[in-house]
């Protein structure tokens, strides 16, 4: 049921928040008793809160409830008439047609609205939208921001109390006309592409491009241009160990490596059996200031580096946190504290959980805090910090790690500089000069507080003295090779797309998990695939602008100017059009040509995708998907079958994706695969049933178990 | 007439025997043959073969590596390059 409205003398406000969560602790946080009153309506919550004379309605949306469709036309390109519409009517699937009629509904009677999404580019927009597609132009003019970077009661009241006395108009516009530029972008030069191989081969596959995925794109395909056509160079290194007092200890030679091997030889007979001397030792104290605070993209390389988190996973861990009120809000560029953070308070309310205490007191000792600034910053946000707040129920793993991670980073940049000192011995070698090298701490300052997640190593060596002899327990000389560059991961991709500055932090996950999506790249170590060279290739070769980091990043600037009052959204969107027309133009005159290019890498991507492994039996032939004529069923099958000389096959799991991994079961050599199952979690596993590892595995379980083992023998 | 590169079917350039990232991968190869035998006086054919085996070498250049020691259809490159 909906309150109803001009009940009484309170004046209404309604408060649009972004997520439910956030609605229920926005209501908590302003109700005069700390208790809203919680409705539900449709499955839509929502809250009534009092706070003086007002009655607020606190009321969520879930992300955007509009977006942008072809205003008319068929499905087509070009497309430039674009309009605005609920979510529902574009995506079937969407959940969000009951919230956009519940509050239609509760902004009946309403006297003045609030904007309390996210405050960032994306949280501005959501309220715009629905203020002015559902509560109407006129409550555009009522309307109010809320500003805050976490959602403690504390922060929240000031966030009421300041509200601002009109929305954040330059934000709202900058992010109108992002959206807008992106999705004429994305639909007219994904359906480019779509079309020219459903018009050329009349095989329709979803193809899509963007002006970041398309940058993006072209980074990886350089890289792998780089990796796939990389000769290795021989070069040599000497490895050696000298003994003193019974401990062994590396020895470095002075030349880091030796590209001639006659040069290594040389070195090598010249060290062999003699005794080194140590001629020099010099030693330096090393000052290491204490890390910044983390901004999102600094957060999700260090998850990334410690425990492999993908960018998306340590972001919506930290989203979840966020939305507990346990840190604050992530999506942040800064790596600054300013000065209106409480630091004391939030090192107070940290030092009632055990794991903390010692260290926050110890903070909490010293005079006059002060966090090591970083030099990135932002207008709406301050780097990622713990509110102070402790975890009221059990957190998910990730989610403990990110925190903990969160927690320690903001004591370290509270901490004082680290003192190391390093130790350099020359020892010399019958005429050739080598290092033996110590590292040690003197004072831990800042590593204090990270210490679970510090990468050192200490090297403590024993008195030396100049003229000292010392024995060589080892020389070796070793062959190596150059290596090619190492290929992008989610991070390191994430890491050149800041760098360069294209995609917002709020975008640039999302696009990393469309190339994946779309099959342009895989695994871990980002690798690209035949599809994804034809893409960039085709667009190299039609539309390079496409692929120009220069295009995007003007794009980029054109929205600071926006924010700026420089530029008008219109003007931007503009632009983007007349951008378009020619690229278009081209594409299409081009489409057949264009359609049969990408077709040929669709078969073979298609057809590798069939292929599982090589086949264990036959060992010449390989092992692929396919379709019994008769059943309809798919199984895994040689292709010597059809030359008559092997007949192996295997049964498959007959529901979901199979994804090949490329691996070869260790126990008996069939291909081992992933299956992937809308709601569950992916299965991987080699698809020999008769596994000698799985038999193993099922005798142990019957083992531990007799009444299974009976079960099974009986079924 | 268009022609295809040998290797992996797709279009060579103009006055390329092979497709661009072979060709690039090929240039590669013979940019590196003077630092290999510099370091090992290495005989070409037996480069190629160390190349062609070591695992940190690019996928396209082992390729037109074992291309080149087999040498069918590709006798103008199986000598030293000048």
């Amino acid at each position: 049921m909906c309150p109803p409205e001009g009940d009484s003398q309170l004046g209404r406000v309604l408060v649009v928040c972004e997520k439910p969560t956030a609605a229920k602790r926005i209501a908590e946080a302003l109700d005069e008793r700390g208790k809203p009153r919680a409705s539900r309506e449709r499955n839509v919550p929502y809250y009534v809160a009092r706070y003086g004379d007002s009655e607020l309605v606190v009321v969520s949306a879930l992300g955007h409830l509009f977006t942008l469709t072809q205003s008319r036309g068929s499905w087509t390109y070009p497309v430039f008439d674009i309009k605005w519409v609920p979510a529902y009517t574009v995506d079937k699937g969407s959940r969000t047609r009951n919230f956009v009629e519940v509050i239609g509904k509760l902004s009946a009677g309403v006297g003045e609205y609030i904007s309390a999404c996210d405050y960032d580019i994306e949280g501005s927009l959501i309220a715009y939208t629905i203020l002015r597609y559902i509560c109407g132009e006129e409550s555009i003019k009522r309307a109010r921001r809320m500003r805050f970077s976490t959602l403690t009661k504390r922060d929240l009241q000031r966030a009421f109390k300041e509200r601002t006395p009109t929305l954040d108009f330059p934000i709202i516009y900058a992010g109108k006309a992002r959206h807008e530029v992106d999705f004429l972008f994305g639909i007219n030069l994904s359906r480019a592409l779509t079309l020219s191989v459903k018009n050329a081969t009349g095989y329709y596959q979803t193809l899509s491009i963007g002006r970041v995925q398309g940058p993006s794109l072209n980074f990886i395909k350089e890289r792998e241009v780089e990796i796939r056509t990389f000769v290795p160079e021989p070069y040599w290194v000497i490895e050696a160990e000298a003994e003193i007092e019974g401990k062994k200890y590396p020895l470095e030679y002075s030349v880091q490596k030796i590209y001639r091997k006659s040069e290594m030889d040389e070195i090598f007979e010249a060290c062999k059996g003699a005794e080194g001397i140590i001629k020099e030792i010099n030693s330096r104290r090393i000052i290491q200031k204490p890390p910044t605070p983390f901004s999102l993209g600094d957060l999700q390389r260090e998850a990334y580096s410690l425990f492999k988190y993908s960018p998306r996973v340590t972001l919506s861990a930290a989203e979840q946190l966020y939305l507990s009120a346990l840190v604050s809000y992530p999506r942040t560029s800064s790596q600054r504290i300013p000065s209106s953070i409480d630091i004391e308070g939030i090192l107070k309310d940290l030092s009632q959980k055990r794991d903390y205490r010692k260290l926050a007191e110890k903070l909490l000792s010293r005079p006059g805090l002060k966090p090591q600034q970083g030099k990135k910053d932002d207008p709406a946000h301050p780097a990622i910090h713990p509110t102070g707040n402790l975890p009221e129920k059990r957190l998910s793993r990730v989610q403990s790690r990110v925190f903990d991670l969160v927690v320690r980073r903001f004591m370290a940049a509270l901490g004082d500089p680290a003192v190391l000192r390093s130790v350099r011995a020359d020892v010399d070698i019958n005429g050739y000069l080598f290092y033996l090298r110590g590292r040690q701490t003197e004072r831990l300052g800042w590593m204090e507080f990270y210490g679970p997640y510090l990468r050192r190593r200490e090297v403590v060596l024993p008195p030396l003295r100049v003229g000292q002899a010392v024995a060589i327990s080892r020389l070796e000389g070793v062959d190596k090779f150059t290596s090619p560059p190492a290929r992008f991961n989610p991070s390191s991709l994430l890491k050149l797309m800041e760098e360069v500055e294209i995609g917002t932090k709020a975008t640039r996950t999302d696009i990393i998990e469309t190339l994946f999506k779309r099959g342009y790249v895989l695994g871990e170590s980002v690798n690209m695939t035949d599809l994804g060279f034809s893409i960039v290739e085709t667009i190299a070769r039609y539309c390079p602008e496409i692929l120009s980091v220069e295009m995007t990043r003007r794009l980029e600037r054109d929205m600071e100017f926006i924010q700026l009052g420089k530029k008008t959204a219109e003007e931007v969107v503009a632009e983007a059009v007349e951008a378009l027309k020619p690229i278009l133009e081209e594409f299409k005159a081009k489409e057949k040509l264009i359609g049969v290019e990408l077709n040929a890498a669709l078969r073979v991507s298609r057809a590798k995708a069939n292929i599982l492994g090589p086949c264990p039996a036959c060992e010449t032939g390989v092992l692929r998907i396919i379709k019994s004529r008769s059943t309809g069923k798919r199984f895994a099958g040689c292709s010597n079958y059809f030359n008559g000389t092997c007949r192996t096959s295997y049964p498959l799991p007959q529901a979901g994706k199979i994804e090949p991994l490329g691996k070869s079961c260790p126990a008996c050599g069939a291909p081992i695969i992933r299956v992937l199952r809308r709601g569950k979690r992916p299965m991987t596993f080699c698809i020999n049933f008769d596994c000698p590892a799985k038999r193993k595995r099922s005798e142990k379980v019957g083992a531990a178990v007799p009444h299974l083992q009976q079960k099974n023998r009986g079924g | 007439m268009e022609r295809q590169c040998p290797i992996c079917n797709r279009k060579t350039g103009e006055d390329d025997p092979l497709c661009a990232y072979h060709q690039r991968s090929y240039l590669n190869l013979r940019e590196k043959y003077d630092r290999w035998k510099a370091a090992m006086d290495i005989s070409w054919e037996d480069y190629l073969r160390e190349v062609a085996r070591n695992p940190n070498t690019g996928e396209w250049v082992r390729e037109v590596a074992q291309h080149l020691l087999k040498g069918e259809r590709a006798s103008e490159f199986r000598r030293p390059p000048s």
